[in-house]
């Protein structure tokens, strides 16, 4: 690592100006990189700042040379050291690229070649992306400080918006299920759709049919969905419970489901998990084609069973579509709202209560108070951050491996 | 370079942000103006704005109202309303805007946002929607100088705020008791009657219950909305649902939980969890009474003469039954209004409509397609007694006449808030995961926090 | 030989008997949908389930059209959802190339971003949002709805994660061959990530075309309306009419299931098909 660096600074010790001499005086300066004549006096001021560079850039390789014994550094014990070092190596590539920019005399160096060039990829979408989406979630985080209905002048309140949140009983309650769905949702969600992925991407027949199927309680009306979800749970006579009473339950002891405060949360999450497994399957099947059949070759060559190449070939290979399933589930199931208010209304009382619907019913129902419930959402916004930071890290040391 | 581009962005953005919300300021200042302009000088504005109006009709250009409404497809009154009135003011156009039926307060309420809207008449809902929208000042007070507000027949007084009101009924619909005939026919037990006591119209749902299985007949069918059951407490006119003590429920909860528990009624959690309609709850002809509001009339006798409901096509109403000591007649009502909004820029044109609508005139056009408008006339009361369809009993039409009516939810600040409590609270007893008293003490405590 | 074949063949009845549950499990609300649509509303939600209607009411299929103005209704999706998606799949895979495969200043930052918004509920920055759009002019116009749905997080985010399974040796080689960046998307990611690429126009087109809330806000004039706020309209106030809704929703599925059923195919080629080294 430190070689590197030291390599790529080395080639800049030398000279790029020559005085040429015209009659035994300078007349004109050649900046011999760039091909060009300069006025002695700015070869003068050209060459003294490149002097003064040079000079900072051998003092920096004297450092790192005496101060860092690179190579007896020890990752754990030395910490401050190494980031001491970190620093020092910034600087010096500070100090290389301003010495460059004198020497080329090119306003944008490779670095900001290369920034422009990715800047003109992101451009496109991040337009419209800043001046739709950005803008206004710019807006709802500010007005979270704020209280404001929509018609009557905003007030700034600084955070009793926040102070609030935590003598209101429904938010408490709100967050406290809404962690718990997530939880509950996302390790099953991600099981069975990828299970099912990877049962759907084995030569069968139909299998298109049946990759279509799996999708279709995603696509199908809500209002469908969840009718079937709550007849097959109905307390009354749904299958589940007749079934249940066959096994010899006692009519007392079966459970109510969506209509049981023990057994709600319960029917959401089994609800959620098998109307979206289909969707985050077809991510999965997106990721499942990424990997190279040599993988499996290779491994099938070492005598590896089903498990081993699943444990050492899938499942490393799929770890960025992991990490954006992940993601978006946990999202999604912070998110949650429809799929609950379609199957519960958020009851019995408030035991299957959700944030976003909290959130709608104290910006349109109870309320109007949109500064409210921005606060709200920016507790939510803060879990999704957290565990997206969370899973940044993960990503990051699997990129370093 | 980057970092100095990256300021300007943060700097360009946060200049959009603050001018937005700079904007929406001040012009509702303006409107805040204007709003008392309206109601301490109300007169020569109305003056200025018959002015102008005049001077459009002169030049022969339409005046355009934008109506904010919900299901034009499956309502059957705003179109003759719209046509009744532009053929007295040809110089007018209505259009109707739907916002639809679900979302309909949310959508308005965005449309409405920054005080820069093109809808000049919008309807409202609900009393929680109409005074969130009151607190936002976005509708225009109503100038009652010249309107007869005794004909609202005590409605318009409930909603008032500071008062004042903004907005004026079109429509009121009231609860009663529907019941199937047939059902109490092959029972062999009388027809409940205008005048039941709590205590006889229970007896007489034991009566007509069968608890075969396969083949059961419920005596009642209360839908899982709280007004089913919460408010059969208020009619009395002593106890009031956003007063925050509840106990004078417990013994609704009681009569009703007994009758889910030996059967009479179907059982609320699996009524919950089916999303079943109450429409398809009575039309299954299996209910014998169930309380409902009066808008159920129209689609009842549609759906008879469509075909579709075979199974109830003899059936009648009679009066809510009542507590001991209470005049019969004693409902609940609901009322849908119509208001101007107050960035509305022909509000001499919207008030007039609205006046129109509300009017007397107005009954008239809601009356004939079988909706209760809220001027309930003698002619409109026997108008709708007298539809093909409606039961051709005296009871039926006795029933029509309403003595005390009370608002579903009454006028609060409080009101939206204190409504999510009690559905918790029904929904919490209901399913029996509190007992009653838990359940009450539960509202009592929420309440009584809201309301502190 | 024998023994291993027997074998595989009692995996594959196995194999056969899981899918057909699972199909089972998920065809009921298809079946539900289909067989509410025949059906009187009063009949639709009744405890226990009638699977077969009594006497079907193929009428539902005749009215929705007449009733609401469907048709019109179908093309003003139609037109939103092909606009959406083949914006959002130009955008998205573009800028998904930079986040994955280029190093730029501010790239981590950015890319929170980008996640971060996604995390923020739609219904905290509606408001502010339609006033915005107001301003601009775009209230009550179909343009509001694509500039809303075109830009996405979620595509951006779901390119990149794709994108970064693909070797990063591919791209060195090609950029020591002297290819540009554009190059080297056009000729070498852009045909590597035809299985994403079908995934983002799925769920493009399944969310567009589904979308619910944006239209109903934005959209006011009654025929500039889509599909979904049209299905909404048979839920009224007091009574709705599930048949007929039902009846709707069997009709805006059939495009969805069109379009998974082309796409899906593109699940089988990939990095490995196209046999290129990791």
């Amino acid at each position: 690592m430190t070689f590197d660096t030291r390599t790529n600074i080395m080639p800049i010790f030398g000279r790029i100006l020559e005085i040429r001499e015209g009659g035994g005086r300078p007349i004109l300066a050649y900046d011999n990189m760039n091909n060009k004549e300069l006025s002695v006096t700015d070869a003068k001021e050209k060459q003294e700042k490149l002097n003064a560079l040079d000079a900072k850039m051998k003092q920096l390789q004297q450092r790192l040379m005496t101060e860092f014994n690179v190579w007896g550094l020890d990752s754990k014990k030395d910490k401050d050291k190494i980031k001491e070092k970190d620093k020092l190596l910034k600087e010096m590539k500070k100090t290389q690229k301003a010495i460059e920019k004198i020497k080329t005399g090119k306003l944008l160096s490779r670095d900001g070649k290369r920034n422009l060039v990715a800047y003109s990829f992101i451009a496109p979408n991040f337009i419209g992306f800043a001046v739709f989406t950005l803008v206004p979630v710019v807006c709802a985080f500010l007005l979270a400080f704020m209280s404001w209905d929509g018609n009557n002048p905003i007030q700034f309140v600084g955070l009793d918006n926040f102070k609030h949140l935590a003598d209101d009983t429904r938010f408490i309650a709100a967050l406290k299920n809404t962690v718990v769905y997530s939880v509950a949702t996302v390790p099953f969600t991600l099981i069975a759709a990828l299970g099912l992925a990877i049962l759907l991407n084995k030569k069968i027949k139909g299998r298109a049919i049946f990759r279509a199927i799996g999708f279709f309680p995603y696509v199908a009306s809500l209002i469908a969905v969840a009718a079937v979800w709550n007849n097959i749970f109905s307390p009354g006579a749904g299958i589940v419970n007749v079934l249940l009473t066959n096994l010899g339950v006692a009519k007392q002891n079966l459970p109510g489901w969506a209509a049981d405060s023990q057994w709600a949360m319960f029917t959401v999450v089994s609800f959620s998990v098998w109307k979206s497994m289909g969707y985050y399957m077809v991510i999965y099947l997106a990721g499942l084609q990424g990997i190279s059949a040599e993988l499996y070759e290779a491994a099938s060559l070492d005598g590896a069973n089903a498990w081993q190449k699943f444990k050492n070939v899938t499942w490393p290979q799929l770890k960025p579509t992991t990490f954006f399933v992940i993601i978006m589930l946990t999202i999604n199931c912070f998110k949650v709202y429809d799929q609950v208010y379609m199957l519960t209304q958020g009851g019995p009382g408030t035991s299957t209560l959700v944030l976003v619907y909290h959130i709608y019913q104290t910006a349109f129902v109870t309320s109007t108070d949109y500064g409210y419930a921005s606060a709200i959402s920016m507790v939510l916004f803060a879990l999704v951050l957290f565990v997206t930071i969370i899973q940044f890290r993960g990503e990051k040391n699997y990129a370093n491996d | 370079m980057k970092k100095g581009k990256k300021v300007i962005s943060l700097v360009l953005s946060c200049a959009l942000v603050v001018s937005m919300f700079t904007g929406c300021g001040s012009k509702k200042n303006n409107n805040n103006n204007t709003a008392e302009k309206t109601t301490t000088e109300a007169t020569t504005e109305a003056k200025e704005d018959a002015a102008d109006t005049a001077t459009t009709e002169t030049s022969g250009e339409k005046t355009k109202l934008r109506w904010a409404v919900w299901d034009i497809a499956a309502t059957t009154y705003y179109q003759p309303l719209i046509d009744a009135y532009v053929a007295k003011n040809p110089n007018v156009e209505i259009e109707m805007v739907d916002l639809g039926s679900q979302d309909y307060m949310t959508a308005l309420a965005t449309q409405l946002a920054g005080n820069d809207t093109n809808l000049d008449v919008v309807c409202v809902k609900d009393i929680p929607g109409y005074t969130n929208l009151v607190s936002k000042n976005v509708l225009e007070p109503v100038d009652t100088t010249n309107l007869d507000l005794t004909q609202y027949g005590g409605i318009t007084d409930q909603i008032k705020i500071n008062d004042q009101i903004y907005a004026l009924p079109f429509r009121s619909d009231f609860w009663v008791l529907f019941y199937n005939k047939d059902i109490f026919d092959a029972a062999g037990v009388d027809y409940p009657t205008n005048d039941m006591t709590f205590e006889q119209y229970d007896e007489l749902a034991r009566k007509v219950t069968k608890t075969d299985l396969g083949s059961e007949v419920y005596g009642a069918h209360y839908h899982t909305w709280r007004s089913a059951v919460q408010l059969f407490g208020i009619l009395d006119g002593k106890n009031s649902i956003i007063g925050g003590n509840y106990d004078f429920l417990k013994s609704y909860y009681e009569m009703v939980l007994n009758e889910q528990k030996d059967g009479v009624c179907q059982d609320y959690a699996t009524l919950k969890t089916s999303s079943l309609h109450y429409s398809g709850a009575f039309a299954q002809g299996n209910v014998a009474m169930m309380n409902m509001g009066s808008w159920f009339i129209p689609t009842l006798i549609e759906k008879i003469k469509s075909g579709e409901y075979t199974d109830i096509k003899n059936w009648g109403i009679v009066k809510y039954p009542h507590a001991e000591g209470v005049e019969p007649g004693s409902t609940l009502a609901t009322i849908t209004s119509l208001a101007v909004t107050s960035a509305s820029k022909n509000k001499e044109v919207a008030t007039d409509f609205m006046n129109f609508v509300c009017g007397a005139e107005g009954a008239d056009v809601i009356a004939a397609t079988g909706t209760f408008p809220a001027i309930k006339t003698d002619s409109v009361v026997s108008a709708i007694a007298s539809m093909e369809g409606f039961p051709t009993d005296a009871e039926s039409a006795e029933a029509l006449k309403t003595a005390n009516t009370y608002l579903e939810m009454p006028v609060s600040d409080k009101s939206a808030e204190i409504e999510t409590i009690l559905n918790d609270g029904h929904d919490y007893i209901m399913t029996e995961t509190m007992t009653i008293d838990e359940g009450i003490a539960y509202m009592n405590e929420e309440v009584g926090k809201i309301l502190k | 030989m024998v023994k291993t074949s027997q074998k595989s063949r009692i995996n594959k009845v196995i194999l056969y008997v899981v899918l057909i549950a699972i199909t089972v499990l998920m065809l009921i609300p298809f079946i539900w949908m289909l067989s509410a649509s025949l059906k009187y509303d009063k009949d639709v939600f009744t405890v226990p389930i009638k699977w077969i209607p009594e006497n079907p009411k193929w009428d539902n299929y005749k009215v929705i059209w007449t009733k609401i103005p469907l048709l019109r209704f179908v093309l003003n999706t139609s037109k939103i959802t092909l606009i959406v998606t083949a914006l959002q799949l130009l955008t998205s895979s573009f800028a998904a190339y930079a986040f994955a495969k280029l190093e730029f200043k501010s790239k981590n930052a950015l890319f929170l971003g980008y996640i971060a918004t996604i995390a923020v509920p739609w219904q905290v920055y509606m408001v502010p949002q339609f006033i915005m759009m107001r301003s601009f002019g775009l209230n009550d116009t179909h343009l509001a709805i694509i500039c809303l749905q075109a830009f996405s997080a979620f595509g951006v985010f779901m390119m990149r994660q794709f994108y970064q399974g693909i070797p990063d040796s591919l791209c060195e080689a090609a950029r020591i061959d002297g290819m540009s960046e554009y190059k080297i998307y056009r000729k070498i990611m852009l045909p590597l990530s035809k299985p994403a690429l079908s995934t983002l126009t799925i769920f493009t087109f399944v969310a567009t075309w589904n979308d619910f809330l944006g239209p109903s806000i934005y959209l006011t004039t009654q025929n500039k309306k889509t599909l979904q706020i049209g299905l909404r309209m048979f839920i009224g106030q007091y009574s709705s009419e599930y048949g007929l809704i039902m009846a709707a929703s069997v009709i805006s599925l059939i495009p969805v299931l069109i379009v998974f059923l082309c796409l899906q195919k593109y699940f089988v080629e990939g990095v490995a098909a196209t046999g290129i080294k990791g």
